[in-house]
């Protein structure tokens, strides 16, 4: 699948409807841990798999810790992957 | 092996020793070839050499004359040149026998098969060694294959307790070139029994020799087995009508042995607890998951022995390898760990997947076996293999691949397999679910190695 903003923001918004993490109102800013969507450890390196199966690459193992949905798209945007 | 072969062959020559699609090679065409590679071999002056690529009805005689002459024989798995290569270096082997042309040319000396089995049978045998060495590589599915030295007197003492089974068609789902292939082929030959060795080996061929080759007994990993019940779904075709059922080689799951019991009515089904290494501690025919804890602790008058250090099973064995190939002999009565784990639990002792593949999900150590039993009774769940999946965040997660049932819906699939696991502890849970058209296997065995 492409890297395009709305395909990323379809793979985490789906993943978080899957895992029962979606908060009311997400949107790229909400924050994905505390505060937000609430992801534990175990939950963000699952979203790492998912987001490395659907668009071959993810933000965390290249070392980041995007915080939010825009974050996650903005790592995408500049890998020009 | 020698003398297990002439004991038939006296009694009943034209007994169908070992059986393909192609060719039957009664007891006394076994002992007759076997004859002649042992005068060939001597005539040679070859002591050790390595074989590649041959079927049953070779290899039988090969090994059986190669005994007589006292000649170490290593059967190679099938591979390329390249590995081929390797091995040889790796084992200081300078003969090779086969009949494949792509192997001249990597340094060592090669045999063709007629060269040993073409001419008469000798007149004048030639004397019977004292010492009769094997070695036998192991599977690898934990590294490079390591050598593990056997003899075949001690080895075919381990058959000693096998009862006549006349009759019986034992069908060989392992390579000759494995530590359990060589059990199955001594078992067969001890009960008077027929080999029955389709080619290639894989679990579909083997499903058409149970039917086409009249297979009576079989002996196979629990993967194998998961891949025939595959087969019989997919095909819809007629249950072989088996007597036995024999599951060893890997961890044998508790549900798998419900769904032979189910799949093959009117067969005996029994578990076998063996290596290359230690030999075989025996069978258990209860039809219940795991060993009897009566298997530990049975002192030292036992010959094969077992222990529970730290969660692992550890072996004494009398009956098992000599050692490994290039390292001094082992000390027969010492403990040395097995590399399965396992769990004592009631009057049973229950395995839970080998040392060198539990996972490491950030500092939590999971067995995938468990894990793997979980998603295996799932409905729509043909195969299952649960490894380590590297991962930036945790080390390693618990990865699943899964081959479905044909039609099944995946999304609905994908679904009830998280639900199948979502009590298991947050780190066991698998976090990664593939579908796959098929497993990685190697020796017959799932591959639960880490990968990416």
């Amino acid at each position: 699948m492409s890297t395009a903003p709305e395909d990323v923001q379809r793979t985490v918004v789906d993943f978080l409807t899957l895992t029962a993490k979606l908060p009311e109102g997400f949107s790229a800013d909400t924050p994905l841990y505390a505060g937000g969507a609430g992801l534990d450890s175990l939950e963000t390196a699952e979203l790492s798999a998912t987001l490395e199966d659907v668009h071959g690459s993810d933000p965390y193992s290249t070392g980041e810790m995007p915080q939010t949905l825009g974050e996650i798209q903005a790592f995408y945007a500049a890998s020009g992957a | 092996m020698i003398e297990l072969l002439e004991r038939v062959a006296d009694e009943d020559p034209d007994r169908p020793a070992v059986v393909t699609h192609a060719v039957s090679r009664s007891y006394r065409d076994v002992v007759d070839d076997a004859w002649r590679v042992a005068a060939a071999l001597t005539r040679a002056g070859v002591t050790r050499l390595a074989v590649v690529d041959h079927e049953a009805p070779v290899i039988v005689p090969l090994l059986a004359g190669a005994s007589v002459a006292g000649v170490e024989v290593t059967q190679y798995p099938p591979a390329e040149p390249d590995e081929i290569g390797r091995l040889l270096a790796s084992f200081d082997h300078d003969v090779l026998v086969t009949d494949r042309d792509d192997l001249a040319g990597l340094g060592a000396r090669i045999v063709r098969t007629s060269e040993m089995l073409d001419g008469d049978v000798p007149c004048r045998r030639p004397p019977v060694a004292d010492v009769r060495p094997h070695l036998v590589l192991t599977t690898g599915t934990t590294g490079a294959p390591r050598g593990v030295r056997h003899d075949w007197t001690r080895l075919a003492g381990g058959a000693s307790h096998v009862s006549t089974g006349e009759g019986q068609r034992w069908l060989l789902a392992y390579g000759l070139h494995q530590f359990a292939g060589l059990q199955v082929l001594l078992h067969v030959f001890a009960a008077g029994a027929t080999l029955v060795a389709p080619a290639p080996r894989r679990p579909a061929e083997g499903l058409e020799a149970m039917r086409r080759l009249g297979v009576t007994h079989a002996s196979a990993t629990p993967t194998y087995w998961r891949f025939v019940v595959a087969e019989l779904r997919a095909d819809g075709g007629p249950v072989p009508p088996l007597q036995q059922v024999t599951l060893g080689g890997e961890a044998i799951p508790g549900p798998l042995l419900g769904v032979l019991r189910e799949t093959f009515a009117g067969a005996a089904v029994s578990q076998v607890y063996a290596a290359s290494e230690f030999g075989s501690t025996g069978s258990v025919r209860d039809g219940r998951p795991g060993l009897s804890v009566d298997v530990l602790d049975r002192g030292e008058q036992a010959p094969v022995d077992l222990r529970v250090v730290d969660g692992e099973l550890w072996v004494r064995s009398r009956t098992g390898m000599l050692g490994y190939h290039g390292e001094p002999p082992v000390d027969a009565d010492g403990w040395r760990p097995t590399g399965d784990l396992v769990e004592v639990v009631g009057d049973r002792v229950l395995f839970r997947g080998r040392s060198s593949d539990v996972i490491n999900v950030g500092g939590v150590k999971v067995h995938p076996l468990p894990v793997e039993e979980r998603v295996a009774a799932v409905p729509g769940v043909d195969l299952a293999r649960v490894h380590g999946r590297p991962n930036a965040m945790t080390g390693a997660i618990v990865a699943l691949e899964v081959v479905p049932t044909p039609g099944a819906d995946l999304d609905a699939l994908k679904l009830a397999l998280r639900a199948a696991c979502a009590d298991l502890p947050s780190a066991a849970r698998p976090r990664s679910i593939r579908f796959v058209e098929t497993l990685d296997t190697l020796g017959g065995k799932i591959v639960r190695r880490q990968t990416q």
